[in-house]
C-alpha cells in the first residue's frame, strides 16, 4: 500500500488530479458557503421580523417550509433533482450542484443565525426600541454584532458539514477539467491508474483533513478576536 | 400631555390591564405603586408601545400611538371612517419614542458599544434622519422660491404641509449638516451629560466593567440625550444592590426638581412619598386609588391599598 502511495506522488499526472481537486473542493464550497450565508441571513431576518410584523407572515411561512423541506430530505436527492431535473441544461451541471449545496447550507445557516440572534438578551431589542430606532437599526448596529459571537461557532461547524458533503458532487459526474473535479472525483480517477483504493483514499483523506483543520483553526481565531471585543 | 383610555392587555387568556383611565400633565410626576403581578409594568409598556395594547388608546400630545379603537368613539361606525380617524392622528412610534424615554429594570445598556456610543447612538441616528429631512426641505423651498406663478406655489406648499408639517413661505433653508460634526455634537453633549453625572471617565469603557448603579445612571443620561418630553421609568432600583440605589434615585430626584415630567413604577415608598406629586395605586390590571402621595400615605381609603401599604411600610 505505502508503494501505491509513492507511485502516486511520484507521478506528476496523478499528484495534479489531487491539486485540481482541491481547488474544485475549495471553489465549490467557497462558493456554495457564499450563497448559504447569503441565503441563511436573509431567512433568519425574515422568520425574526414575522414574530412582530404581520407584512412578514407569509414570507415567514415559505421560509419555514423551505428550512423544513430542506432539512427534512438527504441533500443527495437535491442534488440529483436540481442537477437532473430542475436545471437540466448543458454545461451547467457544475453550477447546479453549487446551487444545490448553497441552498441547502442556507438552510442549516438561517437557523444558525435566529438562534444566534434569540440568544441575545430581548432587553437590547427593547432598548433600542425605546430610543425610537426602527427594528432594522437595533438589528444592525445592536442584535447582529453580540449575535455574531454565538453564531460563528456554528456557522464554522456548518461549512465544515458542507466541505466535506461536497464530495458526493462526483455522483453527478465529474471529469478532470470542470469545476465539479473536486478531491473524491480525484480519488476516483487515480483508481483508474492505480487500482488501489485505500492509497488514493489516505492521499485525498489527509487532503480533507488539511482544510478541515485550517477552517478549525481560523474559526478559533475569529471567536477569540470576539471575545476579546466584549472584555476590555 | 399623556392620555390613556380604557387600556387593556390581554396576554393569551390572562387580563392583565382590566381597561386603565388616566390623565397625566405636564410637568407632572407619577409614582405607580402596587403588588407584583398588579400590571404595572405592562402599564407603563403599553405607553410607548413595547407592548401593543389589546384595547384601548394612549394619546400623547393630541397624538394617537395606539391604533384607534372603535369603541370609544360612537361617530366612527364603518372602516372607512376609522382608516380616516387613524390616519389623522396616528403618530409613527418611532417619532413618539424619541419623546418617551425609557429607563429599564435591568438596565439594557447596549454591551458592544462603549458607555459614549451607547449614548450617542439615538441621538445621532436621529439626526441624520432629520438632515434627510432638512435636504428634502431646502429642496421644495428652492423650487418653491423659482415657481413663477400662484398655484405651482400653492402646490408646493400643500405638499410640504402634507408631508412635514411645515409652510414653505415662512421656512428658511436649513444648513445641512456633515457627518462628523454630527458626531461631534453628540459627543459633546454626551460627555456633558457623563460629567453631570460623574462619570466622563468612563467616556469609551464597555458596560460590563461599571457598577449596576453607575449602569443605571449611564441608562438614564441616555435617555435623556434624546431631549424627551417624559421619561417612563421601569423600577429603575429593583435590580441594584441596596448601597447603589442611592445613587439612582438622586439623580432620579434631581431630574424631577429640574422640571421633567415622569412616571415611575417603583417599590421604594419613600421615593414615591417624598419625590412624586401623584401616586397611582395598580391592583388586579386597574388603577384602585390616584392621589397624592399624602392622601395615599397618610388616609388611605381603599381596603387593599392599605393592606398593601401595612406589608411594605412595615
Amino acid at each position: 500500500m505505502i508503494q501505491d502511495i509513492i507511485k502516486i506522488l511520484s507521478n506528476g499526472e496523478l499528484v495534479g488530479y489531487i491539486l485540481k481537486g482541491t481547488v474544485g473542493t475549495l471553489i465549490v464550497t467557497a462558493c456554495s458557503a457564499l450563497m448559504g450565508l447569503v441565503l441563511g441571513f436573509i431567512v433568519a431576518i425574515v422568520k425574526i421580523a414575522a414574530e412582530n410584523n404581520k407584512y412578514m407572515k407569509i414570507p415567514a411561512f415559505i421560509c419555514n417550509i423551505y428550512t423544513t423541506v430542506i432539512r427534512g430530505t438527504p441533500v443527495a436527492l437535491q442534488l440529483f433533482i436540481l442537477v437532473f431535473a430542475v436545471f437540466a441544461i448543458p454545461g451547467f451541471k457544475p453550477y447546479a450542484a453549487i446551487i444545490t449545496f448553497g441552498i441547502n447550507s442556507g438552510a442549516y445557516v438561517s437557523e444558525n443565525i435566529r438562534a444566534g440572534i434569540m440568544s441575545v438578551d430581548k432587553g437590547q431589542l427593547e432598548a433600542g426600541r425605546a430610543l425610537g430606532l426602527t427594528w432594522f437599526q437595533t438589528m444592525i448596529k445592536i442584535i447582529l454584532p453580540q449575535a455574531i459571537k454565538n453564531i460563528i461557532p456554528a456557522i464554522g461547524n456548518e461549512m465544515i458539514a458542507l466541505l466535506k458533503e461536497t464530495s458526493i458532487i462526483s455522483w453527478v459526474g465529474a471529469t478532470p477539467g470542470t469545476l465539479t473535479f473536486d478531491l473524491n472525483a480525484a480519488a476516483n480517477t487515480i483508481y483508474h491508474s492505480i487500482p488501489n483504493y485505500i492509497a488514493s483514499g489516505i492521499l485525498v483523506g489527509c487532503c480533507y483533513l488539511v482544510i478541515v483543520y485550517i477552517m478549525v483553526y481560523v474559526v478559533k481565531y475569529l471567536e477569540r478576536r470576539m471575545r476579546q471585543s466584549d472584555k476590555r | 400631555m399623556i392620555s390613556v383610555k380604557n387600556l387593556k392587555k390581554n396576554f393569551g387568556n390572562l387580563e392583565v390591564l382590566k381597561g386603565i383611565t388616566c390623565e397625566i400633565q405636564k410637568g407632572e410626576k407619577v409614582a405607580v405603586i402596587g403588588p407584583s403581578g398588579s400590571g404595572k409594568s405592562t402599564f407603563l409598556r403599553c405607553l410607548n408601545m413595547l407592548e401593543t395594547p389589546t384595547g384601548g388608546e394612549v394619546w400623547f400630545d393630541g397624538k394617537l400611538l395606539t391604533d384607534v379603537d372603535a369603541s370609544l368613539h360612537a361617530e366612527l361606525t364603518n372602516k372607512k371612517a376609522i382608516k380616516k380617524f387613524n390616519n389623522q392622528y396616528k403618530l409613527n412610534i418611532d417619532i413618539a419614542r424619541k419623546k418617551l424615554g425609557m429607563v429599564f429594570q435591568h438596565f439594557n445598556l447596549f454591551n458592544n458599544l462603549t458607555i459614549l456610543n451607547n449614548i450617542t447612538l439615538a441621538p445621532i441616528a436621529m439626526a441624520k434622519i432629520q438632515r434627510k429631512q432638512t435636504k428634502k426641505l431646502n429642496a421644495l423651498k428652492r423650487k418653491f422660491d423659482a415657481a413663477k406663478t400662484e398655484s405651482q406655489k400653492n402646490k408646493l406648499n400643500e405638499k410640504a404641509k402634507h408631508l412635514y408639517g411645515t409652510d414653505l413661505s415662512t421656512y428658511e433653508m436649513m444648513p445641512i449638516l456633515s457627518d462628523s460634526k454630527i458626531k461631534l455634537d453628540a459627543t459633546e453633549k454626551a460627555m456633558a451629560l457623563l460629567e453631570r453625572i460623574g462619570l466622563s471617565s468612563k467616556a469609551n469603557v464597555y458596560p460590563s466593567t461599571i457598577s449596576g448603579g453607575q449602569k443605571q445612571r449611564v441608562a438614564i443620561i441616555r435617555a435623556l440625550a434624546m431631549d424627551p418630553e417624559v421619561l417612563l421609568f421601569d423600577e429603575p432600583t429593583s435590580a441594584l444592590d441596596i448601597e447603589m440605589v442611592q445613587e439612582v434615585l438622586s439623580l432620579i430626584t434631581e431630574l424631577a426638581d429640574d422640571g421633567m415630567t415622569m412616571i415611575v413604577v417603583t417599590h421604594e415608598m419613600g421615593f414615591a412619598k417624598e419625590v412624586s406629586t401623584r401616586v397611582l395605586f395598580m391592583d388586579d390590571g386597574k388603577i384602585v386609588a390616584d392621589d397624592t402621595p399624602n392622601e395615599i400615605f397618610t388616609q388611605p381609603k381603599d381596603e387593599r391599598l392599605k393592606s398593601f401599604l401595612s406589608k411594605v411600610l412595615h
